[in-house]
């Protein structure tokens, strides 16, 4: 199974050439005050949702850029990003 | 047997025998013949036997649609004799048979028909539990199709993939012109097409097209257009395995006698497809429908037009639709005596057929349909009924060549998430809605009509160039009218089942997995009677025929059982790959890809034994003796040589390279002082030593770093992954191709060095860990750093990679006072572990930290700005108790070396041995253990467990390390 990524440098290309980065969770979190669950949490726990997500590839084969796409993860078409 | 007079629709060359063998026996057949073609004209009847009843099975449907003629060639089980192109010498042999085909001793199944009830195997054989793996091994010995062989060597199988603007799904009169209209913009059009020739159902017949123009030559004349064309790239033999999102059209092409493969794997990622994969024939369920001699309309007349073999002496037809009339008249005039045509159909029927029938004084029957046929392992006849059941006769036959009617091969528009629904007229599940960028068009949505099938193709093909934006606006807006204006769909039939079969004990739906009418109704009895239930119950459907052959009876069945009209019943899912494949064409044609370093020639002149490590080659000893005890002597007492260009180098620079240099690695990167190197580590979110290297300062905010050959390929996307979300302005450049490196390591190395340039070398001027640029030879500059990787002293080398090799060759010469050698990967392994160095990914692992391998004196915890990637957890972790350690230790008896991944233990498993070697420097057995913390304490007794000791565990002990040099004197000489 296979479906396609538009790269914001190189334009729409086949899966292939990317590596996925897992879905968008804002950046890092602070350090202060940070308890080892809100850590785990943030490393390690996924939202999953079914249907549109924004999250993180990278163009590997390509110009080596990390970007966001909205992607509906039950049909794997990239969509619009929503108002 | 002898093949009828040349034809213009005939596509086998006479002059060109291929000979092959079946069952051991010398067979011949023609070049354009496929396997079932030319067993057939050989005689062969009985092609298998059934998965469940063991009934022998015949040729039906010439498209290796079911099972019936899966055979084993040259050792490969479970290849479609009808689409397999026959080859020069093949050796092909039946499936699924104790003894022959034609005897086989599995054949008594078939009288226990009673016994085995739909649902059987998992109603039956689960009482006592203790007894199903007894009864598991019985039956996938009798059924099964097809056996592995475990030791066959592979052909050669091929990928290829392809981007388009539009891919065009078959080849017949539709896709062609679908493909040609779209061509015609200067499109990029790929034409896939599973037959080895183009013309679809135009092929083999030679009614009239327009007058005086047979179809077979609209069909050679599409044909020839559409090969002329450069930008329309045609496949033959490529059947559609899929058609998945975005438009991807996956399909695996059958290699002929003269293709490099056997098989190869298309993939087309196009703009817009046009779906034109036309119609297959629905069977007729009639009780023994199976039966050898019962064979599919297209099968009876593409044997006599396209391959010149009469399928026998005499025949019945039972059919459903005009292709069947026509079929019948053409076989009576290759000189087949025609008993008689039974149509279902009360009315409908093309006059002219009718008329041509009578002609030949071929009794018609329209209202009957075959009820059963008879005979033992061939047909002998057949009894026909009216449909009302109350009229039967029995005619004499060899072959009863039968259809209920016709079925579009709706799969690929399936996998498109079309929404398909019954249509009352055609009788056919017909696309309700399609995808943006999706196009059916030709028999699939009905149209029976020529000029209407080409229409409707046109069209498709120029709304896929409108896709595309091709200026079709006009062009498209008259074929629509056209369409409009010419034969709408025509009118289909819907008789699942001839009357007068009773139970349908014997009244297959599915041949692949012996599946009766009987099995639904008893499915339908347990209410297992929608189509996805009762497919599973009986399994109909599930075989490699993929659901061709039963599946739009399935439905007809279940509304019949329900009472209910199809349009409630919705078909079963179709799911890829469309048709069989071959698990070899996906793996491809296993090309062995790695990268060789500047050195790799030299090396191998030199008699090194490569490994693969990571995307490299490398070399591992150079000599028969695999300690290479020579190798590591020459480097503890002389000089020793290593190629260690596979090494990742990087040059970062830019404003803000402290900062991203800050947040990958753990130690302070403010401070790396000027001319000295410093060891650098990288660890994950979870706090994980993932890489290490060294990093030396090469001017302002100008750095550059070494890291491990295995993480070379993520580095830049690692440090712009953790930088994402931050402004800097950085770059970061991967040299590790444009750079070579050497490592010239042991006591004499200076001396050595020293020859080659004026640079002062002493130990004052350049010292342990020192970073120096100096010119070799007054012509090659180089970056060298003083490391102690090997425990010797010894001086990494990066130079470009360009003079790499000139650089080895410097060294060599002028090394040979000095007894140079080059050493290997497993000498460096040995000298590593004497100095107690980590492997990454060998010492360590998912579970352990940078500080559980005790190497938290590097992880600078104050920083300010940016935040070290891991930083939280080892800070999470630092103080939690019971976390595995790693350890060095020394066995008791230095001659007991345990293998890497033995297990310490105690009462339970306290850890496992990450690295060891017997060390001839130290004379001792040494290694690195992952260890539960109790246990991390020097003076602790470590028990081995190794296989193949019957018990005895192997003694050692925790000890300090480095084992070898602990003071590290060596290094700073």
């Amino acid at each position: 199974m296979s479906f396609t990524i538009t790269c914001p440098v190189c334009g729409k290309r086949d899966l292939y050439e990317f590596r996925f980065g897992s879905e968008e969770r804002g950046a890092r979190p602070a350090e202060e005050g940070l308890t080892p669950e809100a850590y785990w949490d943030y490393v390690h726990r996924r939202t999953n949702a079914s249907g549109p997500q924004r999250e993180w590839w990278f163009h590997r084969d390509g110009c080596g850029t990390w970007f966001t796409v909205w992607r509906d993860t039950l049909t794997n078409r990239e969509v619009i990003e929503p108002e | 047997m002898k093949r009828l007079p040349p034809s213009p629709t005939r596509r086998i060359d006479p002059e060109r025998p291929i000979a092959f063998t079946y069952s051991g026996r010398a067979f011949s057949g023609f070049a354009g013949d496929s396997v079932a073609s030319a067993l057939y004209a050989g005689g062969v009847r009985i092609f298998s036997r059934s998965i469940k009843y063991h009934r022998p099975r015949g040729l039906y449907s010439l498209d290796g649609e079911c099972s019936n003629c899966l055979v084993e060639i040259d050792g490969q089980p479970n290849l479609r004799a009808e689409t397999t192109p026959l080859k020069q010498g093949m050796a092909v042999k039946p499936q699924n048979v104790l003894g022959s085909a034609e005897w086989d001793l599995w054949g008594l199944m078939d009288k226990l028909d009673w016994a085995m009830p739909a649902g059987f195997y998992y109603r039956a054989f689960h009482k006592p539990y203790d007894m199903w793996p007894f009864f598991l091994n019985r039956i996938r010995q009798a059924a099964g199709i097809g056996k592995l062989n475990p030791n066959w060597q592979g052909g050669s199988y091929d990928h290829l993939l392809l981007n388009a603007e539009v891919c065009v799904l078959g080849g017949g009169p539709a896709g062609l012109s679908a493909a040609l209209a779209a061509s015609a913009y200067g499109l990029r059009v790929v034409l896939l097409e599973a037959r080895p020739w183009l013309g679809g159902f135009y092929d083999w017949r030679t009614r009239e097209y327009v007058p005086g123009q047979p179809l077979n030559r609209r069909a050679a004349e599409l044909t020839s257009e559409a090969d002329g064309l450069e930008n329309l790239r045609i496949f033959r033999n490529a059947p559609v395995s899929g058609l998945w999102g975005d438009n991807l059209v996956t399909a695996c092409q059958i290699g002929r006698a003269e293709d490099a493969f056997e098989e190869r794997y298309i993939e087309v990622r196009a703009k817009s497809v046009v779906v034109a994969t036309g119609c297959i024939e629905r069977p007729l369920i009639f009780e023994n429908n199976d039966r050898p001699g019962v064979m599919q309309v297209g099968c009876a007349h593409r044997l006599g037009m396209t391959y010149g073999i009469l399928p026998g002496k005499s025949a019945v037809f039972s059919v459903g639709h005009d292709l069947g009339l026509e079929a019948a008249a053409d076989i009576a005039d290759l000189g087949m005596k025609i008993h008689a045509v039974a149509d279902h159909r009360m009315d409908g029927h093309e006059p002219t057929l009718v008329d041509a029938l009578s002609e030949r004084g071929i009794p018609f029957l329209a209202g009957w349909a075959a009820s059963r046929s008879e005979g033992d392992k061939g047909v002998t006849g057949v009894v026909l009924s009216s449909l009302d059941g109350i009229e039967r006769k029995r005619v004499g036959c060899q072959i009863l060549v039968a259809s209920a009617g016709m079925t579009p091969v709706t799969g690929p528009l399936a996998m498109t998430q079309a929404k398909l629904k019954y249509d009352r007229h055609t009788n056919f599940f017909l696309p309700e809605r399609l995808p943006p960028r999706a196009h059916a068009a030709g028999r699939l949505l009905g149209y029976r009509d020529p000029t209407a099938i080409e229409t409707s193709g046109r069209l498709a093909g120029l709304a896929a160039a409108l896709d595309c934006d091709a200026p079709a606006q006009q062009a498209h807006r008259e074929s629509a009218e056209a369409l409009a204006r010419g034969r709408g769909p025509a009118r289909g039939s819907r008789l699942p089942v001839a009357p007068g079969i009773g139970a349908g004990n014997k009244s297959f739906v599915c041949f692949d997995e012996d599946a009766t009418v009987k099995h639904i109704a008893q499915a339908c009895q347990h209410g297992f009677d929608l189509p996805e239930l009762a497919k599973r119950f009986t399994a109909t459907g599930t075989g490699p025929g993929q659901g061709a052959i039963p599946g739009h009876n399935l439905s007809l069945l279940l509304s019949l059982f329900r009472g209910e009209e199809v349009d409630e019943i919705l078909p079963t899912t179709v799911r890829p790959p469309l048709v069989p494949t071959l698990m070899a064409t996906y793996a491809g044609p296993g090309h062995q890809i790695f990268k060789c370093t500047p050195l790799h020639e030299v090396q191998a002149e030199a008699g090194a034994i490569f490994r693969r490590v990571g995307v490299w080659k490398r070399a591992r000893y150079f000599s028969e003796d695999l300690s290479s005890r020579e190798e590591i002597g020459a480097v503890h007492e002389n000089v020793g040589l290593i190629d260690v260009s596979t090494l990742g180098k990087f040059r970062l620079f830019g404003p803000d390279a402290l900062q991203a240099l800050e947040r990958i690695f753990v130690g302070d990167m403010r401070r790396i002082p000027q001319d000295r190197v410093k060891y650098v580590a990288m660890c994950n979110d979870d706090g994980c030593l993932i890489d290490d290297g060294v990093i030396v300062r090469l001017g302002e905010e100008d750095y550059y770093f070494t890291t491990t050959t295995g993480r070379a390929g993520q580095t830049l996307e690692w440090f712009r992954y953790h930088a994402r979300y931050e402004k800097w302005n950085y770059h970061l450049v991967n040299l590790t191709d444009a750079y070579g490196a050497v490592n010239l390591a042991g006591p004499k190395a200076r001396a050595l060095l020293d020859k080659l340039t004026d640079a002062d070398l002493s130990n004052e001027a350049f010292p342990y860990l020192g970073f120096r640029e100096i010119t070799l030879e007054g012509r090659v500059k180089a970056r060298v750093m003083r490391l102690g990787f090997v425990g010797e002293l010894s001086y990494e080398i990066h130079v470009p990679a360009s003079v790499t090799r000139f650089v080895w060759d410097l060294l060599l010469e002028a090394g040979q006072e000095f007894d140079l050698k080059p050493f290997g990967l497993e000498a460096q392994n040995v000298l590593r572990l004497e100095k107690g160095h980590t492997l990454i990914g060998q010492d360590t692992e998912i579970r352990v930290t940078l500080l559980d391998l005790g190497l938290g004196f590097l992880w600078h915890r104050e920083k300010r700005e940016a935040r070290t990637v891991g930083a939280p957890a080892l800070r999470f972790t630092e103080h939690q108790k019971n976390r595995l350690k790693l350890v060095g230790f020394r066995m008791e008896d230095p001659e007991e070396t345990p293998g890497e991944g033995a297990i310490v233990v105690d009462e339970s498993i306290r850890g496992h041995i990450t690295s060891s070697r017997f060390s001839a420097a130290l004379g001792q057995s040494i290694g690195l253990a992952l260890v539960d913390e109790p246990l991390a304490v020097v003076g602790t007794e470590l028990s081995i467990f190794q296989e193949g000791l019957k018990g005895r565990h192997l003694k050692s002990k925790v000890v300090d390390r480095p084992f070898y040099d602990p003071e590290g004197k060596r290094l700073r000489m």
